[in-house]
């Protein structure tokens, strides 16, 4: 279901980040865009409002691999009463680091994907959150002899990706194990 | 003292947004030695919209506070005070 009203949500977004520069003090600088206009290019993200941060304090943000920003994308997404399966048509960026993120991560799908054409082996990737998840079955949906799915729960979700009509019982593929490490591709 | 009204101020607002009765909201702060507690209060059915599926909005808000934490140069932690009989929501 797309966000009925974009431009009250924008709205609520913006009180919510101008609570934050003035009374909390932090020097950002944001853009929002909602609508047509926050489409993500590259189509890895359904996001329909795109907030875009600048300033002194971006560094706050993209620490610790970008925990604060997760956070206030997270707390936005419930400001605006969005269900946990639409979070992602909210997305915060700041200076590029999450588009960079999700350009190395589409380097890592096409590298599986060639990995498993030539080996004609599933191919498991490091367990990752629902949205760069996400990102993977779109980036990887292009390769019509290939197929994905997730499995694992919780914090080590993980995706595999299969030879297009492989027999899923016939030889798992090893679940991922550490739950810590960067996202990327593993054996 | 100053910082901790502002940072009662800033909790108050976030959470009045979260909650579905923002009358109900309120911030109290505590001192206790070098941090500052706050006690966040919201009405019994708001609770679970203030700490969110596995705690993940009571995580992001604690995320938020340690920032503007750090940029106030004083240590604040946030406590979300549960008075319903049911805290089958808390998480964390």
């Amino acid at each position: 279901m797309p966000i009925e009203d974009h431009t009250a949500s924008a709205h609520k977004i913006a009180a919510f980040l101008k609570t934050l520069t003035t009374i909390g003090g932090l020097r950002l600088k944001y853009r929002i865009t909602a609508g047509s206009g926050a489409a993500d290019p590259d189509g890895l993200e359904n996001r329909e409002i795109y907030v875009e941060l600048a300033g002194p304090d971006v560094p706050l943000l993209t620490e610790r691999g970008g925990e604060l920003l997760r956070s206030l994308e997270h707390v936005a997404a419930k400001i605006i009463r969005l269900e946990p399966d639409e979070h992602d048509k909210v997305s915060f960026d700041a200076e590029n680091f999450k588009a960079i993120h999700a350009r190395r991560l589409r380097l890592t799908a096409e590298t599986a994907a060639e990995r498993v054409r030539r080996a004609g082996q599933p191919y498991s990737f490091a367990p990752m959150s629902s949205r760069e998840r996400r990102m993977l079955h779109l980036a990887l949906r292009s390769y019509e002899d290939l197929e994905t799915s997730s499995s694992g729960e919780g914090a080590a979700r993980f995706v595999v990706l299969y030879p297009r009509g492989w027999q899923h019982d016939k030889a798992a593929p090893s679940p991922a194990s550490n739950i810590d490490s960067n996202p990327g591709y593993r054996r | 003292m100053a910082k901790a009204e502002n940072m009662q101020e800033l909790v108050a607002e976030i959470a009045r947004a979260l909650v579905d009765d923002p009358s109900a909201v309120t911030v109290e702060s505590v001192q206790r030695d070098e941090n500052t507690v706050l006690k966040l209060r919201v009405a019994p059915q708001d609770v679970g919209k203030v700490i969110g599926k596995q705690g993940r909005t009571a995580r992001s808000m604690r995320t938020i506070l340690g920032a503007v934490s750090m940029k106030l140069h004083h240590r604040f932690t946030l406590d979300i005070l549960e008075e319903d009989k049911n805290p089958a929501t808390h998480a964390e």
